[in-house]
């Protein structure tokens, strides 16, 4: 099975001017994840969340500490959906899903079709990106994020830009085929709640990059935001973010 | 906007002795310096190449005589104010014409539809035609003299002015004509308050043109139908086969465009924007006084 | 009177008021070509005469002749080719001097001033330029266009490479796609709205700076026989051609360069383009 192991991740940005200190944004994270797993990273901003997320994916690079992935040797296979939909405007909507993929046009173009499906925008695949709403955007995004079979599935707010019914209904599609495909997920958030809905371990970072807590979660699957035990589980998270608050001062900006 | 190069790397230019070179060649002036020195090389090879070409030197040179009345070679002596002042003088009045008929042209094209398309068509038509041919139909019109650059000027540039200044019409917004109209503001203020300084930038745009345009035209009219001016003596050397004072006299020709143009031009057309910029340094001055008080 | 009734007599009132402003519209139009070549005709018979100024029917009888002997096609065509071979230049050249100002900020430095300058310089200059360097000749007129199309082409590309999306770069990146790949599919579909600008804009510039090359010095194409119309004293001729040949560049400018645009840019949706 793959497995993602951070070791003391550290990473520090240099200052901007003479008089600043350089910023540490990622401060000795170790952790494992293995499998059929969804983590969700959350924190307030500055917590270095997706910085981690960078770092992951290979676009930043650690001050210090490894991020190693474990799978038959081979470098993983990465799916990235962002906050924003990253598509290219000028290709249809199944060139985009081909744009990402390395096998020959037909195969390729039979496992775009496949995901788009699993999105409910099959229909569309012919379309421009500039005809859809963001929300269809955004589940191209996460079509094609699918599409590329990847080891790692790494998410980056992706619902933070649209809106509550949008994004309610994404999260719920998203349970759906993170079941059907059994896939590694790092997922990265503001809102507990969210993190709370998708995930089935949650880990808590405070503002200077630090773990704070790690939390399995394991309520049934599929979870509703209306959920009773959803919401109770939130308040107590957002309890812990209180004592957070309270040990470390600098949590309060930010 | 972020500076740095649009595939997320920053080059940055080494801290030893050669960067600090490299920066003095890439600050403003350096480059702009390294900008007049390469072309300088250029024309200089180009001249070794080309038989027919003359180099940098021989050609400044040329230009020295003939602005201060020296001997280029025999009976023939350096001439120059005597027929840059009179290109000057065609070229003022048929400028003067080409803004007063293109403002007026523009100032109706630009506020009722009905003109627009009745003279859209001419106009297009009239701003594609290139100078030269002005240059052609005005020499046969009235032969060699003054009338003809005259009217090339105009002809050439009053197009540039009337699409500027209709431009600048349209620019006014439907509003501000129905706000005027609400507060029962009578034309004439309208015409004074509203109307012109919305105008004025573009017109100077306009003007702007019609000078770069209308000096080419001149250029060429002169060459074909003048006996005297700075179309004419250019024409004088290149049909005796002299180049360095063919491309001696474009050389001028271009130096007065350009130094006008950087010179006079650029800043009269800060000065008629001034009414924009004014508007964003006062609201910052309104702030810092309510802050200090 | 019931509401649909009411409703139904106002929309046909509506679509009468649109069908009438169109009217109108377009009869303006016409009623400007209409006395156009009347005022033309005015001036040409009973004012000018008409060896200053022929009259339009002359002048459609000329083109028709000229159009008819072949000769149009035979001029036109070297005038084109000159253009389009000026143009291949300027993007050949100008290109890469774009996308080295564009990605680098010492080259950005290094080509501004030059760029800029040469983008200013008078047409009639390159027109002398090419006259001087080549004389009578065939190429003359092509690197004229060639100078005077390669500043808008490298400051089109310039801008087009500086306003690529650096978050499609990076998408792009995260899915691990090649250097080639991302040139195909993220930088160039980016660059081309601007280089087609840049296009746009000098094709204008360019085929007058050909035109008075021509004239000057070549031996084949419309410049040419406008030279020779001139020096045979012929009104009738000079402006013939000129009609001919302005009537062809604006079509091509209004229709081929249009649609073109749209083609090219159909993934951008509708938009706004304004003429004049």
């Amino acid at each position: 099975m793959a497995l993602l192991r951070f070791e003391n991740v550290t990473k520090v940005f240099p200052a901007l001017t003479k008089n600043d200190k350089p910023i540490r944004a990622i401060d000795a994270v170790s952790f494992e994840m293995e499998g059929h797993v969804f983590v969700t990273l959350v924190g307030p901003s500055g917590c270095g969340k997706s910085t981690l997320l960078n770092i992951t994916s290979g676009v930043d690079s650690p001050t210090s500490g490894q991020v190693s992935f474990a799978q038959n040797g081979a470098a993983p296979r990465i799916g990235y959906v962002f906050q924003d939909p990253r598509l290219l405007p000028w290709r249809s909507v199944l060139d985009n899903l081909l744009y990402v993929s390395d096998e020959d046009k037909a195969t390729a173009s039979q496992k775009a079709q496949t995901y788009l499906d699993m999105v409910g925008l099959g229909s569309f695949a012919n379309l421009y990106p500039g005809q859809l709403s963001g929300g269809m955007q955004q589940r191209v995004g996460i079509a094609r994020a699918f599409s590329v079979d990847p080891d790692l599935l790494l998410m980056d707010e992706p619902f933070s830009h649209l809106d509550a019914i949008t994004a309610e209904g994404l999260r719920e599609q998203l349970q759906d085929i993170w079941n059907e495909t059994r896939k590694m997920v790092l997922f990265v958030t503001h809102d507990v709640r969210e993190a709370v809905e998708l995930s089935n371990r949650v880990i808590m970072m405070a503002p200077g990059g630090r773990i704070f807590a790690d939390i399995e979660i394991d309520l049934p699957y599929p979870r509703r935001a209306s959920d009773r035990a959803v919401a109770v589980l939130q308040a107590e998270i957002l309890g812990r973010f209180d004592e957070m608050r309270a040990e470390i001062p600098s949590a309060k900006t930010g | 906007m972020n500076k740095s190069s649009a595939l997320g790397r920053n080059l940055a230019l080494p801290p030893n002795g050669v960067g600090r070179l490299q920066k003095l060649f890439s600050s403003n002036w350096g480059a702009r310096l390294s900008a007049y020195i390469a072309f300088l090389i250029i024309w200089q090879l180009v001249a070794l190449i080309v038989p027919r070409a003359p180099g940098p030197v021989p050609v400044f040179t040329f230009i020295w005589i003939e602005i201060s009345g020296g001997s280029h070679g025999g009976v023939l002596r350096g001439q120059f104010l005597q027929h840059f002042i009179v290109t000057l003088q065609r070229f003022s009045l048929g400028l003067v014409m080409a803004v007063v008929s293109g403002a007026l042209l523009g100032i109706l094209i630009g506020s009722l539809p009905f003109f627009r398309a009745l003279l859209n068509d001419t106009l297009l038509v009239f701003l594609a035609l290139p100078a030269i041919i002005w240059a052609f139909l005005t020499t046969m019109w009235f032969g060699i003299g003054p009338r003809a650059p005259i009217v090339t000027t105009l002809l050439t540039a009053a197009p540039f002015v009337a699409v500027n200044v209709a431009q600048g019409v349209r620019a006014i917004t439907p509003d501000l004509h129905r706000m005027s109209a609400a507060f029962g503001v009578p034309l004439s203020k309208r015409l004074r308050h509203l109307i012109l300084p919305a105008v004025t930038g573009y017109l100077f745009a306009g003007i702007r043109f019609a000078i770069i345009i209308g000096w080419n035209g001149v250029l060429l009219s002169e060459w074909f139908g003048a006996a005297e001016g700075v179309g004419w003596r250019t024409r004088f050397w290149y049909d005796a086969n002299r180049y360095r004072g063919f491309v001696g006299w474009v050389v001028i020709f271009i130096i007065f465009i350009v130094l006008l143009d950087r010179l006079a031009l650029t800043p009269i057309q800060q000065y008629a924007f001034r009414w924009r910029d004014a508007q964003a340094q006062s609201s910052e001055t309104t702030k810092s006084s309510m802050a200090s008080s | 009177m019931t509401h649909m009734d009411l409703a139904e007599r106002q929309a046909r009132q509506v679509e009468w008021i649109v069908l009438i402003k169109r009217g109108q519209h377009f009869g303006a139009i016409l009623l400007g070509w209409v006395s156009f070549i009347g005022i033309w005709f005015l001036l040409s018979r009973f004012v000018v005469g008409p060896i200053l100024l022929p009259d339009p029917i002359t002048i459609g009888i000329k083109m028709g002749d000229i159009i008819s002997s072949g000769a149009f096609v035979r001029h036109f065509s070297s005038s084109i080719l000159k253009v389009f071979t000026g143009f291949g230049i300027a993007v050949l050249i100008g290109t890469p001097i774009g996308y080295f100002m564009g990605r680098t900020r010492y080259w950005k430095a290094f080509f501004h001033d030059p760029v800029m300058v040469a983008g200013s310089v008078p047409g009639i200059t390159y027109a002398v330029m090419a006259l001087v360097i080549f004389g009578i000749s065939l190429e003359g007129p092509i690197l004229a266009v060639a100078l005077i199309s390669m500043p808008y082409v490298a400051i089109n590309v310039a801008e087009g490479i500086e306003g690529v999306d650096r978050k499609l770069i990076e998408m792009s990146r995260v899915y691990r796609r090649t250097e080639r790949h991302i040139l195909r599919h993220v930088l160039i579909p980016s660059i081309m709205p601007f280089a087609f600008a840049g296009v746009r804009l000098s094709f204008a510039l360019a085929w007058k700076v050909e035109q008075l090359t021509e004239v000057f010095g070549s031996s084949g194409g419309v410049g040419f026989m406008i030279r020779k119309e001139f020096q045979d004293f012929s009104v009738t001729g000079v402006l013939a051609w000129v009609l001919l040949f302005i009537g062809f560049m604006l079509l091509i400018e209004r229709f081929v360069l249009v649609e073109l645009e749209r083609y090219l840019f159909r993934w951008r949706g509708p938009q706004e383009s304004e003429l004049a």
